[in-house]
């Protein structure tokens, strides 16, 4: 069994919203609580991340940016630039702390202390671009981490992939132009889901055209149509790009009880999407994967998935 | 919104006595595929398409043993005004964006020189600049996300929603009403700034509005 690291931190639960909304702490509540019933935490490495340096966040984000989104939470904004990523006194810590965990999770694989981690953080990452939180993403924690390991860890080539039911528009733009990192995204179409981008034709643009792959799906798509799309367009993808590292945006939102989508995976099918990004990381990666939370806005299927993501994360 | 504000205003012209030849360099060199023929003063006598120069072509391609060589004579011996289209369609700096759609799909053309009052050359109107027009109008590659509502067909109908869509503090980017399959209704499509858009479905549910489900349109 691989010795798998569960990144978490209570702060977490400090970025909440000021009025109701479906990214909230109760999200983490719900999966804690549900890993606490099925014993699984006895079989995690608990690995609780500390405050970031900001120089693991300039990898990726402006500096100007962070300093407008410090100041927005110290004000007391409600959301950023007035649109429609809430905010709170917090948001700008607890951000940095969702960033840091990231960075643990990536952390702990690269030095061997655990063979997998997934990282339980919000809030969520994937819409967040170099100089603009929006999509309830404030700091882009996967692509953060991405930086760190080819920072630190003399990790070159990585693969990203994200399984969160909307685009990844923010770590696309990140990676737009890098050929050191693969970006795969699979999510609704964008003609009827946010964030409207994510088309089958967004392939990546100077030394990064070809590194950059979308799969738009319609709405309705479900197990079939996903496994298909991963053993048809992932693996192949991965077998030309040999990446060292896999990082999974982990959205359990294209879960069929999700209310914000219209995708119709079922717990299996999440079992299988986890499963194969093993087999994919067994193949190429030595087994290294760092998964960390995105979406997931239905409390029931976001703890059962959780729970079944990291079962397969600890398989051999 | 007037034809002129997406028009092209550097418009590559050729005169009627030039060659074909230098018609298609012409053409390869600014990557467009038909050129405006102009006389005295910029008065437009035809146009010339990469099509008129390939008919054109053709016979010569056809004869036994022909070489690369009598091609490009042919082609440099042929002026622009012996293929050229004569009778071109074409919009006026006075037309709408609408008038020059309307033009582009009736008579089945690429594209639509635009004249000036004195009937010179003012800028040219592309199919493709009408679909970027499109684009941009559907907020296309905005970030946002999509809402369809069905809506009685009756004055007002756009204002409740809107009102709803209001007390969310989010952006519209872009609205846009069709016919729906019941002739008392219309549907409606908006693009609006915000992933979070299932309270604001649920509101215009319990208001009492339809919500389109994407699933509704597949075959």
């Amino acid at each position: 069994m691989k010795n798998v690291a569960y990144v978490y931190h209570p702060d977490y639960l400090l970025h909440a919203p000021p009025f109701e909304h479906p990214e909230s702490p109760d999200r983490l509540n719900a999966i804690n609580t549900h890993l606490e019933e099925v014993g699984l935490f006895n079989t995690l490495m608990p690995v609780t991340p500390d405050y970031p340096d900001n120089g693991d966040i300039l990898r990726v984000h402006d500096p100007d940016y962070l300093r407008k989104l410090e100041l927005a939470c110290r004000r007391g904004d409600l959301t950023l630039d007035a649109e429609d990523t809430y905010l709170n006194k917090n948001s700008y810590l607890i951000a940095l702390l969702s960033a840091a965990g990231a960075i643990a999770g990536a952390d702990a694989v690269a030095t061997g202390k655990a063979d997998r981690a997934f990282c339980a953080v919000r809030p969520p990452g994937h819409h967040a671009a170099r100089a603009k939180g929006m999509g309830f993403c404030l700091l882009n924690n996967a692509a953060i981490a991405v930086r760190s390991l080819q920072a630190l860890h003399g990790v070159s080539r990585v693969m990203i992939i994200d399984w969160d039911v909307h685009h990844g528009n923010g770590t696309q733009s990140i990676f737009w132009e890098d050929p050191s990192v693969f970006f795969f995204s699979i999510h609704e179409n964008p003609a009827f889901l946010y964030p409207g981008t994510g088309r089958r034709w967004e392939t990546g643009n100077g030394a990064g055209e070809g590194t950059t792959l979308n799969a738009p799906m319609a709405p309705g798509a479900g197990d079939d149509e996903y496994r298909l799309v991963f053993e048809q367009l992932l693996a192949p993808a991965a077998e030309r790009f040999r990446p060292e590292f896999l990082v999974l945006s982990a959205g359990f939102d294209p879960h069929c009880d999700d209310p914000l989508a219209d995708m119709q995976l079922t717990d299996e099918g999440f079992r299988f999407l986890s499963e194969f990004v093993v087999a994919l990381a067994n193949q190429y990666c030595g087994g290294k994967i760092v998964s960390v939370l995105e979406g997931g806005y239905e409390r029931e299927s976001l703890a059962r998935c959780t729970e079944i993501h990291i079962r397969e994360l600890q398989k051999n | 919104m007037f034809v002129t504000r997406r028009m092209q205003r550097n418009v590559v012209t050729i005169s009627p006595s030039a060659s074909l030849q230098d018609a298609r360099r012409l053409m390869r060199e600014h990557t467009v595929r038909q050129l405006p023929v102009t006389g005295e003063d910029n008065k437009l006598v035809g146009v010339v398409s990469d099509r008129d120069i390939r008919e054109a072509m053709l016979p010569v391609g056809l004869l036994f043993g022909s070489s690369e060589k009598e091609m490009e004579n042919m082609l440099a011996s042929t002026p622009v005004e012996k293929v050229m289209t004569r009778k071109v369609v074409t919009a006026t700096v006075n037309d709408s964006l609408e008038d020059a759609i309307t033009l582009l799909h009736d008579f089945r053309v690429n594209s639509l020189p635009v004249l000036d009052d004195k009937g010179g050359v003012a800028g040219i109107i592309t199919r493709t600049d009408v679909l970027k027009a499109f684009i941009e109008a559907l907020g296309v590659g905005e970030i946002s996300s999509r809402l369809e509502v069905v809506v009685p067909d009756v004055p007002g109908a756009l204002a409740g929603i809107t009102a709803i869509i209001k007390t969310f503090h989010v952006n519209i980017t872009s609205i846009l009403t069709t016919g729906h399959t019941e002739p008392d209704k219309r549907a409606v499509f908006f693009r609006i700034a915000t992933l979070n858009v299932g309270p604001i479905r649920k509101a215009l549910e319990e208001a009492g509005y339809e919500i389109l489900d994407p699933g509704d349109f597949l075959p």
